[in-house]
């Protein structure tokens, strides 16, 4: 029973327990939608819109509302800021969204850091997984089933469109419907995964996965599959590190997981079938 | 006699604005090619987008007999996305429906006898980025096979295609008409339109829509293409001409 | 007033004085030391944040601006728990992340700058680097080192230090903008026919990056980590919007900095809180108006046309824009 003493102690506890929970059914998800984030180049509207939903978070907190809500508002009102801001033509989409994430991040910042009482800001940036309360872990659990369903369902319209969205609206997918999918899927993850992470590190279990297996498949099924085990892998590993280094749990995960993405970059890539 | 598979009355589009295409009269029937001629910027692309139902009609109407497929530049098709060849093909199955389920048996079988179909049932599990372009452009061909279209859009499908490609491609076009479909194909081949049923010359407007020996003609050309075209005239009687092509895709 | 209620003050009287109660009173802005200082800041950093701004929105640097600033999170808390010098901490992270850029944009020759693919490395670094920074901040150094004010800047900590350091970015970013403006229009412009120019384009290109780092350094104990655009992005941005011309740009954005500044310093007073996050709610406050201005009069959505593939529209939602298209520019996209 020694062994395998180190590799339970973590888990000994209720908040261990929901943190392991909340952090491997938020990698699972995450890190299979991460194969379409990566595919449809969503990475940066992905990252605008963590840094986005800050007032969100902080409203909800000073609201003593779940985050998950004010996430979820947050992300909704990024989304459509974002679009009013690139609306112009003389801006580029790279500029509009900059702007409008400086503002975001600014009122977050301003709400969160004025009033007598603020809220932890610190923890609404960079999360805090052994804060995993058992309602996080039902709405993880909720997007785990509904999100993966979504997955599974969508799966040959993300890939025709993936490849050729002219050739697949030909074929009778909707392009823009599947995009649509595919960013409230988004929004979903975003919210759910800034609990443990903060809005400014979620974007890792979303992208570092898909990142690290993208050159080494040959199938979307496959890196999907792939990308997910690698999520939960180095979630866990995070959680160890947290543990026995004592420092941030979601700042080591975060860090666990932008690793796997560097090593999946720097391996060389499977040698071709002839 | 059978309607048309494709018909364009009156037809203007464009993307708000101006319209980017007007005048579009036309109809093609089955078994017949249509080869769309025009310079950049002229409208083909629109044309398509159009017949495709992509872009509502600012003026008059565009209709085509069931779903037409579309084979594109195979440039802008993602070349490093994870698919095979077969994955490619087995795509066109989504025209059935019922996206939401896995392809069946017979629709595998059928992806793979449309690979066979454009000889590339060898190289049935590459990556579709890895093989040649004339290769990916069979793929799609396949691909439009197994959604057995009677309308197949195609833009440049000859477009920086190796030879053996190119002519596997043109023979089964040839046999692609034989079997009643209907083929629009843009291109800037100007000779290589003397081959096809019908020429429509597209600057914008509707220049001219008719056999090739009426539409291939100095006057018709230049005011299609402008001073895009290179007119050479041999013997008086036959016309060589080149279009000046600039690669902006 | 000619009604006005015999019984005492009404309702509106009491309310106005409330309100004037608890803003603060203008002259503070002068007659405080610090917030001096911290008006002498903004005011310097206006100007040069303003100005190269001009070029980071011509040329399509925002994502950079917003990343090197916010990459230096580590250094800082590093500089602060040690004692080391911030700017200098700084300056070697930000370098430091400018380099890493453009050697990653070397290894994909050909591919157009800004692309997500870019984007996707550049933003894990940035994860990384921020991450780093709080395991630094909260476990190693344990100092508590003011996560908040490393992040969102300060009102009361600024000092002479941070005046020199914010002339000398203007000087910088002025001898530049003569020196190289015309070579960096250019290549916005045309990149492969810009024909002959002063500085070979990687050059002109690198020293505008390391120009972004420098002032994004000055910015950071006025503004903070994360919002050095708010005076670098935004204010430029709004202008451009009027569609000006690059000199009336470079004159109108260090402008508007410069106002947007004073009434966030002001802001700031009144409510307690850093200026950064003051002058980024107001900024884009100001531009979000101005495009809301727009959308209402002229409601009908502007399209971008065939020529932009979907990926370049915002979180790329515009049906039927762009399934089919052709990249367009030869410039930066």
């Amino acid at each position: 029973m020694d062994v395998l003493d180190p590799l339970l102690d973590p888990w000994r506890s209720g908040i261990g327990q929901r943190a392991l929970a909340e952090a491997v059914l938020v990698a699972a998800i995450c890190g299979a939608l991460g194969f379409w984030v990566l595919s449809y180049e969503l990475s940066y509207g992905a990252e605008s819109l963590a840094h986005g939903l800050l007032p969100g978070l902080v409203l909800a907190a000073l609201a003593g509302l779940p985050l998950l809500v004010g996430a979820l508002g947050g992300v909704a009102a990024a989304a459509a800021l974002v679009g009013l801001a690139a609306r112009d033509e003389r801006i580029d989409t790279d500029t509009a969204t900059a702007v409008v994430v400086t503002g975001m991040l600014g009122l977050g910042a301003l709400l969160a850091l004025a009033p007598e009482a603020p809220p932890r800001l610190e923890e609404l940036l960079f999360g805090n997984p052994l804060a995993a309360t058992a309602g996080d872990l039902a709405a993880a659990a909720a997007l785990v089933v509904v999100g993966g369903a979504a997955l599974v369902a969508l799966h040959r319209p993300l890939t025709a469109v993936a490849l050729d969205p002219g050739g697949s609206s030909a074929l009778g997918v909707r392009p823009t419907a599947v995009r649509l999918g595919l960013l409230l899927l988004l929004a979903a993850a975003l919210a759910v995964a800034v609990e443990g992470l903060g809005n400014l590190l979620a974007l890792a279990v979303l992208v570092a996965p898909a990142a690290a297996v993208q050159r080494h498949v040959r199938s979307p099924g496959r890196a999907i599959a792939l990308a997910a085990a690698i999520a939960v892998a180095a979630s866990i590993a995070g959680l160890y590190a947290s543990h026995y280094l004592d420092i941030a749990a979601g700042a080591a995960i975060a860090l666990a997981l932008c690793a796997t993405a560097a090593l999946g970059s720097l391996m060389p890539r499977r040698a071709q079938r002839a | 006699m059978t309607a048309p598979l494709v018909e364009a009355s009156g037809l203007a589009a464009g993307y708000g604005g101006p319209p980017a295409i007007r005048e579009l009269d036309f109809a093609v029937e089955a078994g017949q090619s249509v080869a769309v001629l025009g310079p950049n910027g002229g409208g083909k692309t629109t044309l398509l987008r159009a017949l495709l139902g992509e872009l509502r009609p600012a003026a008059g109407s565009a209709r085509v007999e069931g779903r037409p497929a579309y084979v594109a530049q195979s440039e802008r098709t993602r070349l490093d996305f994870p698919v095979s060849a077969f994955d490619v093909a087995l795509m066109g199955t989504l025209a059935a429906g019922r996206w939401w389920l896995p392809a069946r048996r017979s629709e595998r079988v059928a992806a793979a006898r449309a690979l066979e179909r454009v000889g590339l049932a060898a190289v049935a599990g590459t990556p579709f980025g890895e093989l040649s372009g004339g290769q990916r452009q069979r793929v799609l061909l396949a691909r439009a096979l197994v959604q057995e279209a009677r309308v197949l859009l195609l833009d440049e499908p000859l477009a920086g295609v190796d030879r053996p490609s190119a002519e596997a491609i043109e023979s089964l076009l040839g046999d692609l008409r034989g079997e009643g479909r209907a083929l629009l194909v843009s291109t800037h081949d100007v000779e290589g339109a003397r081959g096809f049923d019908r020429v429509l010359c597209l600057n914008r407007r509707q220049v001219a829509y008719g056999p090739p020996a009426d539409c291939l003609r100095r006057t018709v050309l230049e005011q299609t293409y402008g001073s895009e075209i290179v007119v050479l005239e041999e013997d008086g009687r036959s016309l060589r001409a080149v279009a000046v092509q600039h690669h902006d895709h | 007033m000619v009604n006005a209620s015999l019984s005492g003050p009404s309702i509106q009287t009491i309310i106005v004085l409330i309100i004037l109660a608890t803003v603060p009173d203008p002259f503070d802005l002068w007659q405080l030391p610090f917030a001096r200082t911290a008006m002498a800041e903004l005011l310097l950093l206006s100007v040069a944040a303003g100005l190269l701004g001009a070029w980071v929105v011509l040329r399509r640097r925002a994502f950079f601006s917003h990343a090197v600033g916010a990459a230096t999170f580590p250094g800082l808390v590093v500089a602060a728990a040690t004692g080391f010098s911030a700017p200098l901490a700084a300056l070697a992270v930000s370098l430091a992340y400018a380099a890493g850029v453009v050697a990653l944009g070397r290894r994909r020759p050909g591919r157009r700058a800004g692309a997500d693919r870019d984007h996707l490395a550049t933003a894990l670094l940035l994860v990384a680097a921020l991450a780093a920074g709080v395991v630094l901040a909260s476990d190693v150094f344990t100092s508590g080192a003011g996560v908040d004010r490393l992040l969102f800047g300060t009102l009361l900590g600024l000092d002479r230090g941070d005046l020199v350091l914010a002339a000398v970015a203007v000087a910088l970013v002025a001898t530049a903008t003569l020196a190289l403006g015309r070579t960096w229009a250019a290549l916005g412009f045309d990149r492969e026919g810009a024909g002959t120019l002063p500085l070979p384009a990687g050059l002109a290109d690198g020293l505008l990056l390391a120009l972004i780092a420098v002032v994004a350094v000055a910015a950071l104990p006025a503004v903070g980590a994360l919002l050095t655009t708010a005076l670098l992005i935004v204010p430029a941005a709004t202008v451009r919007r009027f569609a000006p011309s690059i000199k009336t740009l470079l004159i109108a954005a260090p402008l508007l900095a410069a106002s947007e500044s004073l009434a966030a310093l002001y802001l700031a007073l009144w409510l307690d809180a850093p200026p950064g996050p003051a002058l980024a709610t107001l900024s884009a406050a100001i531009y979000l108006t101005a495009a809301l201005a727009r959308a209402l009069r002229s409601p009908r959505r502007p399209t971008r046309g065939p020529m932009f593939p979907a990926r370049e529209s915002p979180l790329f939602i515009s049906p039927g824009a762009g399934n089919i298209g052709s990249p367009g520019g030869r410039g930066d996209t």
